[in-house]
């Protein structure tokens, strides 16, 4: 159909300044990836906004649906900073977003979705020099969904809304900061629940050995991430 | 010049990776050119820019048949608006040329011959639009005389024929009709001088057809009721019928209306002298025969596997009368709608340019057939009996296309996202259009529109109000707040309320009702926004001091194992408190679980996050791990869902996303949630007080989506991971077995190959494939269940047992013409019970394709039991079953 017209999921000029993959790789890995950026949210939008919205491109019945949301936080106040990243379990839910939802309208602000490489540890935060996005460092006009004048002018309007602002004071910096949405499914390991079924056990026993076999299961996850 | 100036060096530096439509313009040869000329013919004016066409295509030399007939196949099949046009073109190309070169065939001829190579390999394909729009072509040229009418004819049988297929599905079928019936629309006038008998066979081929679908029609038609079989027409008019209909219309009279429906430009030019040039006799084709996906699992699994297929009768709402938009029941309305149609279906990949194809689409149809634009100067007079309104007609086929149940072909998002660009484009116009649609379909809510359609409705009206300022002039439907509260219109306002705050936040939404629907009786909006109910923040909670020292511990981060060997000391000092108190375990799984969301209640990543953390906690918990009798692995599972839809009550979009999640990281499997969803879920939300009997309203019906979907969508998954294993497994074989056939060759000594080949083939891969139809065969069976589930749960509210304590008294009395033509009287329990049948049909025609692969074993258990009792409520329930799984009654 590319004939006609130019399809609308085809990904941006966008290039992260600071992931070292090349041109050709990175378009390899977004033919393939099934997260995208989200740009233009208003600072108060929450991530179950979000997920409404973008629930609407899953395709549960194929073995997809949305897997995380990764709010955009401000570096040095942990608050929303107006971008996140969507991911989903399968490509072709990313693609329908591109297609269906960008250019529409989001808490009443028209959002803007790219394919991306997907979420690396740390790129949740902001670049910009005030700790949010570098869009709004230098921003002249008044925008009262971003904080009002770009950051640098004025953070007053902040102080808006307590709720939004103290949500994320807990977010945590480095390696397992972010959850990971749950895995495909695995088979359970049947013989060790039935085994804790059959014999009564005390129960400080029981529950040891359910949490080893957990771990290890855990483990196979996190690498995995 | 100038273009290249512009592609200077720093742009180059801004763009480094080349925009692909930019690198084609700069690459652009000659045979590029004329190609984008034939595919962008007639964009600023068809009739005038054909001759100059023709002119630049015979001037292109050396001749490039191919490339022409590829632009024309691309042209036609992308560009359907464009066909007459390019039937055109070709007729032109037929006239001699004037280099007076003699010529064995002229141009036109020869770019035909290679057209229908691509036309042929489409057949070969099944790619059907393609081959039903290259017909549309074909009919165009034979009524330019250009292709012979008995090779039409026979064109048009070969997909008659397959009408008469044994077992023929119904999406096939669909299909081959509209190729035929659409063929002879456009062709009538000729085919029928030619043969008056030859286009009755056709017509009686899709009608005998047609007669088939009555009840399959029935289950899908948005406006049929479940107390009559009968398929109303007033609002609904299924494609297939308005085809017959229309051809039949047309057949009585000579197919002369036709010319009034398309434009036939090729008739202007002189008509060809059938004794210099015979017509091309198009060859025979024949349409591929029906695939029936064998799986290649079936032989270890036993099940064949379940193909997604739009099975179904294809209703076209009517929301406007004739003189707005056409009746699609006449041969106008049939091409004007599906002309749109194939719009809204070919551009899904760009809403935006499709919309502005859409609302362009007056200048490639006959001038006068909608009304001129507003301020526009009024060029042509308008043509009697049409004069139709462009958005009315646009938003009533895509509404159309949105609502197709059980499910349409694109997602919903789409139609709803295109809407919004056509509203973007002309507000002025498109925006009443919209509006006296949903005032339309908001009426017909009275009258029995079907659940899904009306699910359907307020999911649309949501997300169309979220993109245009939530302006809804609420206040028209203020007197409606007088009709019970589970009135479908009453329902619709509450549901369309609440996906607004979902996509916005509670304070906006309220601000834009009338006084009367905030109050809290009103029961439209809830007093609150939807935030978390933590049963145990009370101090006068029984429990606070319990609960609190747990979400202290979680507070805290403690390892789960800490919390665990807290929870036991919990319990025992519970045991001992409450004397004679045998749900313990109960509280105990609903403290836990209520504490870990209340930790994790911030925001979506935070629940994941608390989930993540404990999850080894709670899949102990759902096992009945802490629980002594360790027999209540379903009953820990329901404790967990019930306190997870406890501590969300006011939230029914966390409940749905926290049942994801929690079958997501397998705490609980898809089947618990269906159970759970037809004991409990009536007990969620704002009107949680007033539901007492058991019933499903749409609410309940997408928790069981979730979870149906989720099982399907595990087995989909599963069965991807083995086909692709296998196929490694036997790739890794072939090469084995080649490299020993290699060797042999050059031993030349006999050895038994058969016993060679196995040895060598890689043991890991087929460990893997082992794990892989292991999962299989689970997700099968969990997928077999939660579907099973489902069903027995319909059963049981739709035809209750006389002891079931919580059943509907009104579950058998509204299946009555009787009692539905007294639904002015109905209350509450009448509508639950109306809106779940209304769930029940749509289970049955949604899973359809999963259902037929139990159906035998899912009959036997939930039916069987009604073998002998004369009940109609099962006699119903059994026919909505036999016509999903596609059983004869």
């Amino acid at each position: 159909m590319a004939h006609v017209v130019s399809p609308l999921d085809q990904p941006s000029n966008y290039k992260d300044s600071q992931s070292r993959v090349d041109r050709q790789r990175q378009n390899d890995l977004l033919a393939k990836s099934a997260t995208l950026y989200i740009g233009n949210l208003s600072f108060y939008t929450t991530e179950e906004q979000i997920y409404e919205l973008f629930a609407k491109c899953t395709s549960p019945e194929d073995g997809g649906g949305i897997k995380r949301i990764i709010m955009g936080l401000d570096r040095n106040t942990r608050t929303p900073c107006g971008f996140c990243f969507v991911e989903y379990y399968t490509h072709a839910e990313a693609l329908a977003s591109m297609r269906y939802v960008s250019g529409t309208k989001l808490d009443e602000r028209i959002i803007r979705c790219d394919l991306d490489l997907g979420y690396k540890e740390g790129r949740q935060f902001g670049r910009g020099k005030s700790g949010g996005q570098v869009r709004d460092e230098h921003r002249q006009d008044y925008d009262p969904g971003r904080g009002g004048w770009g950051a640098q002018a004025q953070r007053l309007e902040i102080e808006r809304r307590r709720e939004v602002e103290e949500r994320y004071a807990d977010a945590q910096e480095g390696p397992g900061a972010v959850a990971g949405g749950g895995g495909d499914w695995k088979q359970e390991d049947s013989a060790a629940a039935e085994k804790s079924l059959k014999r009564a056990r005390s129960e400080e026993e029981d529950a040891d050995t359910r949490q080893g076999q957990r771990a290890k299961v855990d483990d196979i996850e996190a690498e995995r991430m | 010049m100038s273009e290249r100036h512009n592609r200077g060096g720093y742009r180059k530096r801004y763009y480094p990776r080349d925009r692909d439509d930019y690198d084609e313009r700069r690459h652009e040869t000659p045979d590029d050119k004329l190609k984008t000329s034939i595919i962008k013919l007639g964009e600023v004016d068809p009739v005038e820019e054909i001759p100059r066409v023709e002119q630049s295509i015979r001037d292109h030399l050396p001749r490039n048949i191919p490339l022409l007939s590829e632009a024309l196949l691309i042209g036609v099949t992308e560009q359907p608006y464009k066909i007459p046009f390019y039937a055109a073109l070709l007729r032109l190309l037929h006239n001699p040329s004037e280099a007076a070169v003699t010529e064995e065939s002229p141009l036109g001829r020869l770019v035909l011959e290679d057209f229908w190579k691509g036309f042929q390999s489409y057949v070969d394909k099944v790619a059907w639009r393609e081959t039903r729009l290259c017909i549309h072509f074909f009919a165009h040229l034979t009524v330019a005389k250009l292709v012979s009418i008995d090779s039409m004819f026979s064109l048009l049988r070969s997909f008659t024929t397959v009408l008469d297929e044994f077992g023929v599905s119904h999406g096939r079928a669909k299909r081959a009709a509209l190729c035929a019936g659409e063929g002879l629309l456009m062709a009538g006038t000729i085919l029928q001088a030619e043969s008056p008998s030859g286009v009755e066979e056709i017509i009686n081929a899709i009608n005998v057809y047609v007669d088939t679908t009555a009840q399959q029609k029935w289950l899908v038609c948005p406006s049929s009721r479940i107390s009559s079989q009968d398929i109303p027409t007033l609002n609904t008019v299924e494609l297939l019928d308005v085809l017959l209909s229309s051809l039949t219309a047309l057949n009585e009279s000579d197919f002369k209306e036709i010319e009034n429906c398309v434009p036939q430009p090729y008739k202007k030019y002189p008509e060809i002298d059938s004794a210099t040039l015979t017509p091309y006799v198009l060859p025979v084709v024949l349409v591929p025969p029906e695939i029936i996906e064998l799986d290649s699992m079936s032989a270890d699994s036993g099940e064949e596997a379940p193909v997604k297929q739009e099975e179904w009768p294809e209703f076209l709402s009517r929301l406007f009368p004739e003189d707005v938009s056409p009746d699609p029941n006449t041969p106008h309305g049939y091409v004007l709608r599906t002309a749109l149609l194939d719009i809204i279906d070919i551009f899904e990949v760009n809403r935006k340019e499709c919309a502005r194809l859409l609302l362009e689409y007056p200048k490639w149809n006959l001038p006068g057939t909608f009304k001129p634009k507003p301020g526009a100067p009024a060029t042509t007079d308008p043509l009697p009996a049409k004069d139709w309104q462009l958005e009315s007609t646009v938003i009533e086929t895509v509404l159309g296309a949105y609502m197709i149940l059980p499910e349409s072909s694109k997602k919903s998002i789409y139609y709803i996202a295109l809407i919004t660009e056509l509203c973007k484009l002309s507000p002025s116009t498109v925006g009443p259009a919209v509006g006296k649609s949903i005032r339309k379909l908001y009426a017909s809510l009275s009258d029995g529109l079907d659940v899904e359609s009306a699910r359907r409705f307020a999911e649309w009206f949501a997300v169309h109000m979220s993109n245009f300022g939530f302006a809804w002039v609420w206040k028209e439907w203020v007197p409606d707040l007088s009709l019970p509260v589970q009135h479908p219109r009453r329902a619709f306002m509450r549901r369309a309320v609440e996906f607004e705050i979902r996509l916005a936040y509670h304070e906006r939404i309220m601000k834009t009702l009338p006084e009367s629907m905030q109050a809290p009786d009103a029961y439209t909006i809830p007093k609150q926004a939807p935030g978390p109910a933590y049963e145990y923040e009370d101090p006068s909670n029984p429990h606070h001091d319990a609960a609190q020292a747990v979400l202290n511990l979680f507070r805290g981060r403690a390892k789960a194992e800490d919390v665990v060997a807290h929870l036991d000391s919990l319990k025992s000092s519970l045991e001992n408190a409450e004397e004679g108190h045998d749900s313990v375990d109960s509280i105990v799984r609903s403290i836990v679980v209520q504490s870990l969301l209340h930790i994790g209640s911030r925001s979506f990543s935070h629940f994941l996050n608390a989930v993540e953390r404990y999850l080894s906690l709670l899949r102990n918990l759902a096992s009945g791990g802490t629980s002594s009798g360790s027999t209540a692995n379903s009953e820990a599972k329901a404790d967990i869902l019930t306190a997870s839809a406890s501590f969300w009550k006011h939230n029914r979009q966390m409940v749905g996303i926290v049942f994801d999640k929690l079958m997501q990281y397998q705490i609980v499997d898809p089947t618990d949630v269906v159970a759970w969803t037809f004991l409990n879920g009536v007990t969620v939300g704002q009107l949680a007080e007033l539901g007492k009997p058991m019933n499903l309203s749409a609410f309940e019906w997408d928790l069981l989506r979730g979870a149906l979907d989720k099982a399907n969508g595990r087995v989909t998954s599963a069965r991807r991971k083995v086909t692709t294993l296998k196929k490694e497994d036997d790739d890794a074989r072939a090469r084995v077995k080649a490299r020993a056939d290699e060797n042999m060759d050059l031993d030349a000594e006999p050895k038994d190959e058969a016993d060679d080949a196995p040895k060598e083939a890689p043991p890991t891969d087929n460990a893997a494939l082992t794990t892989a139809l292991k999962a299989f065969s689970s997700l099968t069976k969990e997928q077999k269940t939660a579907l099973s589930k489902t069903l027995e749960g319909f059963v049981k509210c739709l035809a209750p047992s006389s002891t079931d304590a919580h059943a509907n008294p009104h579950a058998r009395t509204v299946i009555t013409e009787e009692a539905w033509n007294n639904r002015a009287n109905w209350d509450r329990d009448e509508w639950n019970a109306w809106e779940t049948w209304g769930w029940y049909r749509q289970f049955c025609r949604a899973y359809a394709p999963y259902l037929r692969t139990y159906s035998t074993t899912l009959y036997t258990v939930s039916f069987a039991k009604f073998d002998h009792a004369k009940d109609p409520a099962a006699e119903l329930l059994k026919l909505i079953w036999n016509i999903g799984t596609g059983q004869e009654t």
